[in-house]
């Protein structure tokens, strides 16, 4: 009776474990009806467009345009940068999820965003050159360069 | 030689001037042949012809009328033109590109036609005008098309009594009823629209007026983006995920509207983000999770409006400047505010708001309150920061830290407040019409009463 009872509080002990053990940073799924920019608060209707980063702490924070991912770690004072742990854009013609810091990106005034700031995303450097020489507008940018860039909320 | 001089001068000038009537003459001349006929020609195209083909062969100025039938064509037109759709003439894009695209025309007419099944990728809309103006597209119907219109700059069109329907797919895969991209002066009115994603979509848009449209079942009924200078009245707008979705733009005025029935949890009567300039008088918010919410508003004035039966009346978010209420009505919201900012009165200093949770007197006959309303409370704030503890929402324990709260108002809450409080509801959107008279059935009853009593009253004494 008794190792039955110490078996069982074993098994729920090792459901209980196996909750905390999910520390992949994966990103998210976009769920257009319940999802909202965290810092516009318009719904992520266009999920080519979406971009999210995921906290230290699980927290998962959404957003409808990739400006206003910057907003948010750059002004926001609420949030810790170092809490950060992922930071995805996605592949605007894909969605594929790219974190930050490996997309490539093109600017251009005109381009079509949600929250108008014209900056779209793609997973290679490739693509991005293709895009621009489609379109015929555009700047091409590398993370580095996209640090530098000028938001429109700044 | 001083005379030969002015002369010369005076020759030129004679010169000059016949050079001009000249000119004038010649492109008279050059304008008129270019319009082949001087009367409009008519054309009447059945069922089983090409309309594009009629298109084709109309000059500037002629007359369409499209005869009842379905009409399987993606229409292109470039000239000035006055189509005319009878009873039951559909044009399908058999979902492939713009039904009807308009390019660089103006005066155009275009009326009484049902137009569906659009392409459905980017900007593929059942009418698409690009640039031109003055242009009228008056009572169609655009079914199941991914942008019901999309008018790209331009000037000056009218878009009146359409009927636009979007589809029964997810609104994230929708297009918007009216997309309006740059441009301005257009007039729109009298449409309904309907299971689209965003009902009226201004995207650096100015100077646009709208008026007395039906928004409903969308995401967002208004959506300004990037624009200025627009007056929307009388537009009826319910049941979509946010009424008014106001983001980045300045200087628009709302006018009576009706803006209800917006309950999605993440929805809104109406948010301003990041906006400036903002006027809202004579609307009635009713049934919405959150009525007005402001984030990052700056110079609005918001007056004689009713906000009720929200679940949160009124809203601040963020950093907000300067924004007066006044004569509104806070009735029956489950929360009537929700505050985050730091300090600002919502009275201008000559009149405030009714708020039915205010609960303090009139001790000088003025119907002013002699206390300030507070708005918002120390939950709300915790809220922020805890939104699980939205739990103990109305339990004794909140509701005795709240009167607490009220009775020592030192602690650290946020200081929104209206200096002149209003005890009695101003006469609002139905009732202002009404006046208080004095019931007649109660007069006559009361009467009648009187004079029982008084017969009892006299006759009673004669028997004793």
């Amino acid at each position: 009776m008794k190792t039955k009872g110490f078996a069982f509080i074993v098994v729920i002990l090792l459901f209980i474990s196996a909750c905390g053990k999910d520390q992949a940073y994966e990103p998210e799924k976009i769920n257009p009806e319940v999802d909202v920019c965290e810092v516009c608060n318009m719904s992520v209707a266009a999920e080519l467009f979406a971009t999210q980063m995921i906290m230290k702490d699980g927290d998962v924070y959404k957003f409808d345009d990739l400006g206003c991912m910057i907003e948010m770690i750059e002004t926001n004072g609420t949030i810790q940068t170092a809490d950060i742990v992922k930071k995805y854009v996605r592949d605007v013609e894909t969605g594929e999820w790219v974190e930050l810091e490996k997309a490539y990106y093109v600017y251009h005034a005109d381009i079509w965003t949600p929250m108008a700031y014209g900056v779209v995303s793609f997973a290679t450097l490739e693509k991005a050159e293709a895009y621009i020489s489609e379109q015929g507008i555009g700047e091409l940018l590398n993370y580095e360069q996209l640090k530098e860039h000028q938001w429109g909320w700044e | 030689m001083l005379s030969l001089r002015k002369y010369d001068g005076k020759l030129r000038r004679r010169l000059g001037k016949i050079f001009c009537v000249f000119t004038v003459i010649l492109v008279m001349a050059l304008l008129n042949n270019h319009r082949h006929h001087v009367y409009a020609e008519e054309f009447i195209v059945q069922e089983g012809d090409s309309i594009q083909a009629v298109i084709n062969q109309a000059a500037h100025g002629d007359v369409i009328t499209i005869l009842e039938g379905i009409y399987h064509e993606n229409l292109f037109i470039t000239k000035k033109l006055t189509v005319i759709g009878k009873d039951g003439a559909t044009v399908d894009g058999n979902g492939k590109g713009n039904v009807i695209t308009i390019r660089n025309v103006d005066n155009l007419s275009l009326t009484g036609l049902t137009i569906r099944n659009s392409g459905k990728r980017q900007n593929e809309s059942g009418i698409y005008i690009e640039k031109g103006m003055n242009n009228r597209i008056e009572n169609n119907t655009l079914v199941n098309n991914h942008f019901g219109m999309y008018i790209d700059k331009g000037i000056n069109h009218h878009v009146e009594n359409n009927q636009i329907y979007g589809s029964d797919a997810h609104y994230s895969s929708r297009g918007n009823g009216v997309h309006l991209f740059k441009g301005g002066d257009h007039l729109i009115e009298s449409n309904t629209i309907e299971y689209v994603q965003d009902g009226v979509y201004f995207d650096f848009t100015k100077n646009v007026h709208v008026a007395e449209n039906q928004i409903s079942n969308s995401r967002y009924a208004l959506h300004y983006m990037f624009s200025e200078q627009m007056v929307a009245e009388k537009n009826d707008i319910s049941k979509n995920i946010t009424g008014l979705m106001v983001m980045d733009s300045e200087h628009l005025q709302f006018f009576n509207n009706t803006i209800a029935d917006h309950f999605h949890f993440r929805g809104f009567g109406m948010l301003i983000y990041h906006a400036n300039n903002i006027y809202i008088e004579g609307n009635e918010i009713i049934r919405n999770s959150t009525g007005m919410s402001f984030d990052k508003a700056i110079s609005t004035e918001s007056v004689k409006n009713i906000i009720a039966a929200n679940q949160v009346g009124l809203e601040f978010i963020g950093e907000n400047e300067q924004n007066i209420f006044t004569e509104n009505n806070f009735i029956a919201n489950i929360v009537q505010t929700k505050i985050s900012n730091e300090k600002m009165r919502l009275d201008n200093g000559i009149i405030g708001n009714y708020w039915d949770d205010y609960g303090k007197f009139d001790v000088t006959g003025d119907s002013i309150g002699e206390e300030r309303y507070k708005a918002g409370s120390l939950y709300d704030q915790l809220l922020r920061s805890q939104p699980a503890w939205q739990f103990f929402f109305e339990s004794p324990a909140v509701i005795m830290w709240s009167k607490a709260e009220s009775m020592f108002p030192s602690i650290g809450r946020s200081d929104v407040y209206d200096e002149l409080p209003a005890v009695e509801p101003f006469p609002l959107g139905k009732d202002m019409n009404e006046k208080k008279q004095p019931n007649k059935l109660i007069v006559v009853i009361g009467v009648f009463f009187i004079m029982i009593a008084t017969i009892t009253l006299v006759k009673g004494r004669k028997y004793t």
